[in-house]
């Protein structure tokens, strides 16, 4: 416990709402005599301005510096308690929202004095976790130095104009420095737009001859370490294959998506069937056919998707061979569910140059012959022909080779076969540090010139107020995020590969066995990683496991036989148990509902720590699959879950006394149904008798859940990475590896056993004793045994010609 | 210290303070629907409306936004009150028919029928906005806001689409004095709701 903790317990009458459900005077002597509470008062609404003056007139009179508010939901609360708590140096992490009104006011039929007792529980449980918590220092960012500008697309330039206008260092790297060059190879990755070209080229001037941008011609991107604010990036020239190595403060990733031919199945021969990618100067300056046909065949081609970008490029590109010749006849013919993309004045334009717009019917497919063109008709079903000197198709989008290079480099995310994407991560913004990866251009999505230049303004922009409040020291350091004890650390990688907000890196450059680091900025308290952690080297700040076990292990002990603890996740379940209050809904009293910000980030030693106290039952209420905020925590829960099934089931307990769900927020009647269910099977079974033979299973059980390397490794190597798609098959694992793993499991449980026998008894025992005291087969201790000794962890006495056994 | 009186009993606020957060300090009940405290208020739906009185001369003001002042006399009950929260209650009931929670609030202080038209009998959001400030102000995102103007306004996301901006975290369900967020969060959230069929709960 931290001796220095002084928790004040604030009791909320919220007008008659608490007040006349709950018996609030035997709930503050219930309160008062907790050790963990310094301080407890009850007072008319803790959250309106009377109610805040007279909780930090106590705060400062008593010195208080944890805070449990006995309310209504943290969801909705929480936020403007810490906000109004901060100056009185409670910072996020030491204020704890318990729910009354939700969760035991109105959802139960309890009298007043029963409510307060289970108030009680839920308010010292609160209270332990806060005492248990030690608070980490307010820290601020620094971002210096400049800005990398990676990737080489054409968003490189507008995101550098912004840094070069606001006088801000940035490092771009490009594969030639000649505007022309870069413009006249713009048509193989943006058909058409030639509009842009004019105000392109002189971004472009502008930004090349800026004394703020350095230039880094024929450099790729070959590494990268660090966290936000001091990255250091390592280029390779591809000319003369030197190395280079260049420190920034922040990345941005520029990069364009790979336009390809179309599939000679629709006639591509590069010479009179093209793609709109094939049309560069050289090719329009050339003397112009007759009978141009565009023909819009994405949704062919299998991309419906991306045709609005297509048949824009072709009104583009129309446009640009007309201006060069009006002898030209340009038809667009189109799937009919493609709009036409043009304006009032543009159709206007259209119509003025004679450009056919042809709908046609999306059921028959379009036929390439011998001078024409065969269509359905939209109006008549009739197959009309169109003849043509030239067709252009629709180019395919892919991203290229090299870009997934830079992106695998910079921690990027790719599911197979599609586009870049940063990590989205579905958490309040307050929640992480800053936006993440900037990624601009179309590799990150399909999208026209236009929107490409946009989209590298808005990440210079992004960037540029990242810097403004760092110089002006605004900048802080979120509180809930990871830090890796690098004591601990052997740099497993397990942490790596499941965290994706990309928050975990390398500390030094790439190699096996070397610790990893958090990037504060980027992670977003998720805490599935640390979780995974098999050496207990990766914590979440100030909402550790120490503290989740100390709550669940306060409130363990207070159960009675046929109450279960539901933790619910502050995006699945906990929304659902608030708004069935809101609906005024009752449930099963017997539920107690502690709510956690993602059941990912719930050791198992957690669940282990809730039998070993005696709770009879624990539940895990999740998101619902494939709707998890952070990185598929409410499947590692499962296979965290899984594991405590595994080992209860091996110790002799009823598997049934845990259990993950799922709950969504908006079904509260559902979710009721989930925990009432699973309350009436805890209610049948009763709790685990408390003798001494379950005590030491149960603890052998905690502590394989939080000590054993081996099987914690299992289990996270075992987790689903984020670029997993849903399982195959639905079957997490095959299930040769889950026998597997049991096996392991109950080797390993037996081995925690005879030694913890051994360090209670003190004293080397015989194999007959052992067996008898732990009342296991002989057989399979004496294996275990033998394997022990070879491992060197107990050694072999022979006494009287019998062999005795005890630690080393 | 300012002293001043509501329903003749002197009760004592620090300035900045509200009338509705001195009365709910003192115990004294004054009905609201788009006030929560989890945001700043906004007196939209009018139903806190007290009244202030000086001799002869009195006025109705909402209690949520009014400040208090030193001296004033406040009443929380007269039949000024009383008539205009029926008032209001019955061009609720017009406005959001199909909200059972405004139906039963509207019982509760006598009110069962409207003489206003129903335009749409389907209708349960009241347009009171906590939901669009609740994300904005807790949750720091404003994925959705009211769209449209006068008699067309409604809530959610641009152009009434899904948007990726929500993160689906409920707050405006579980803020929402209606109900009428919890059918339209569905069409704002970006992910559609998986039908669950089978729970992993063993009976």
């Amino acid at each position: 416990m931290n001796s220095e903790a002084k928790t004040g317990a604030f009791l909320c009458k919220c007008g008659d709402k608490i007040d006349s459900f709950v018996d609030l005077l035997a709930l503050e002597a219930i309160v008062s005599n907790d050790p963990n509470v310094a301080h407890c008062e009850i007072m008319p609404y803790t959250c309106l301005n009377p109610g805040f003056e007279q909780m930090t007139s106590a705060i400062t009179k008593k010195g208080i510096n944890r805070v449990v508010i006995a309310g209504c939901d943290s969801r909705l609360m929480l936020k403007k308690m810490e906000d109004q708590l901060e100056p009185f140096n409670l910072l996020k992490g030491q204020i704890s929202m318990v729910n009354l009104r939700g969760h035991v006011a109105i959802s139960n039929d309890l009298s007043p004095e029963q409510r307060a007792e289970k108030s009680g529980k839920l308010i010292k449980a609160a209270a332990a976790e806060m005492a248990a918590l030690e608070p980490s220092i307010q820290k601020m960012a620094k971002i210096e130095g400049p800005v990398a500008i990676v990737g080489g697309g054409i968003s490189s330039f507008t995101a550098a104009n912004e840094f070069a206008r606001n006088n801000r260092e940035c490092l771009l790297s490009i594969d030639t420095d000649i505007p022309d060059e870069i413009i006249g190879g713009l048509y193989k990755k943006y058909p058409g737009e030639r509009q842009h070209y004019k105000q392109l080229k002189k971004i472009i001037t502008q930004t090349l001859n800026s004394p703020c941008v350095k230039l880094l011609p024929h450099d790729h991107l070959q590494n990268l370490t660090g966290i936000t604010g001091d990255y250091t990036l390592t280029y390779a020239n591809t000319e003369d294959e030197s190395v280079t190595e260049h420190k920034a403060g922040a990345i941005i990733a520029c990069m364009d998506a790979e336009l390809t031919s179309p599939d000679p199945g629709f006639g591509y021969d590069g010479k009179t069937v093209i793609s709109q990618s094939d049309i560069g100067d050289g090719m329009l300056n050339k003397e112009i056919l007759d009978n141009i046909v565009f023909w819009i065949n994405d949704y062919e081609a299998g991309y419906p998707e991306f045709a609005h970008l297509s048949i824009q490029s072709a009104w583009s590109i129309t446009q640009s061979i007309l201006n060069r010749s009006q002898r030209a006849n340009v038809s667009i013919i189109f799937n009919e569910q493609i709009p036409i993309p043009l304006s009032a004045t543009e159709r206007a334009l259209s119509r003025n140059l004679g450009v056919q717009w042809i709908p046609y019917d999306k059921s028959i497919y379009p036929t390439l012959q011998e001078g024409y063109l065969s269509f359905c008709g939209l109006n008549d079903h009739v197959e009309h022909e169109i003849s043509w000197d030239l067709v252009i198709l629709s180019p395919q989008r892919k991203v290229s080779a090299k870009s997934k290079r830079t992106a695998k480099i910079l921690g990027l995310f790719q599911e197979e076969d599609n586009f870049l994407s940063c990590h989205h991560p579905r958490v309040r913004p307050d929640m992480r540090g800053h936006e993440g990866t900037y990624l601009a251009g179309s590799a990150k999505y399909p999208c026209s010139l236009h929107e490409a230049m946009n989209q590298g303004r808005k990440a210079g922009n992004s960037i540029l107020k990242l810097f403004e409040k760092s110089d002006a020291d605004e900048l802080y350091l979120p509180r809930m995020v990871c830090v890796v004890d690098s004591e601990k650390c052997v740099g497993c990688g397990q942490c790596q590969e499941i965290c994706d907000c990309g928050g975990i890196s390398l500390v030094g450059t790439a190699g096996g066995g070397l610790p990893r680091v958090v990037d504060p900025m980027t992670c977003t308290g998720g805490g599935t990683c640390a979780a995974a952690c098999p050496y207990n080297a990766l914590t979440l700040n100030n909402s550790t496991t120490h503290q989740r076990e100390t709550l669940v292990a306060t409130l363990s002990q207070q159960l009675n036989p046929d109450e279960v603890i539901a933790l619910a996740c502050a995006w699945g379940g906990l929304p659902a148990a608030d708004n069935a209050a809101g609906r005024g809904l009752t449930y099963d009293s017997k539920i107690h509902i502690v709510g956690v910000p993602c059941v990912g980030q719930i050791d198992p030693s957690v669940l282990a720590r809730a039998f070993l106290e005696g709770a009879p039952g624990i539940i895990l209420v999740g998101c619902l699959p494939e709707e998890c905020h952070h990185s598929y925590g409410v499947d590692h829960a499962w296979s965290r879950v899984n594991f405590i099934k595994k080992l209860l089931t091996i110790a002799g307990f009823e598997r049934k006394r845990i259990a993950l769900a799922h709950a969504d927020l908006n079904k509260p009647e559902e979710f009721i149904r989930t925990i009432e269910n699973f309350a009436k099977t805890i209610a049948s079974l009763g709790s685990i008798d408390k003798t001494p033979t379950n005590r030491s299973k149960l603890e052998s059980i905690y502590s394989l859940a939080k000590n054993n390397s081996r099987v914690r490794y299992l289990l996270s190597s075992g987790l689903r990475r984020p670029w997993e798609k849903p399982f195959r098959g639905d079957q997490r694992h095959g299930l040769s590896y889950d026998q597997e793993f049991s096996s392991v499991l109950a080797e390993e449980f037996l081995q925690t056993r005879v030694l913890q026998l051994l360090q209670t008894e003190n004293n080397p025992l015989s194999l007959i004793k052992l067996s008898e005291e732990l009342n296991e087969d002989v057989e399979q201790i004496g294996n275990r045994l033998w394997e022990m000794v070879d491992d060197g962890i107990v050694s072999r006495i022979h006494k009287d010609s019998e062999a005795f056994y005890a630690i080393i | 210290m300012i002293k001043f009186n509501i329903n003749d009993t002197e009760v004592e606020a620090e300035p900045g303070w509200t009338i509705l957060e001195t009365a709910r300090q003192y115990g004294i009940n004054i009905p609201t629907l788009c006030y929560h405290e989890a945001v700043k208020p906004s007196g939209a739906c009018r139903l806190c409306m007290v009244e202030l009185k000086d001799g002869d001369w009195s006025k109705l003001v909402a209690s949520c936004i009014y400040p208090v002042a030193e001296n004033i006399n406040v009443y929380t009950e007269t039949k000024r009150v009383q008539n205009v929260r029926k008032w209001i209650f019955e061009m609720l009931l017009a406005n959001c028919p199909a909200s059972i929670e405004i139906r039963e609030m509207a019982k509760k202080y006598g009110v069962v029928s409207t003489r206003f038209s129903i335009k749409n009998p389907d209708e349960d959001c009241m347009l009171c906005g906590l939901c669009t400030r609740v994300c904005e102000e807790v949750v720091g995102l404003s994925a959705i806001s009211i769209v449209d103007r006068g008699v067309h306004k409604k809530i959610g996301a641009p152009f009434l689409r899904s948007t990726e901006t929500c993160i689906a975290c409920g707050s405006c369900v579980t803020i929402c004095p209606t109900g009428a967020m919890r059918s339209i969060i569905d069409r704002v959230r970006s992910k559609p709701v998986m039908q669950l069929t089978q729970l992993n709960v063993s009976a």
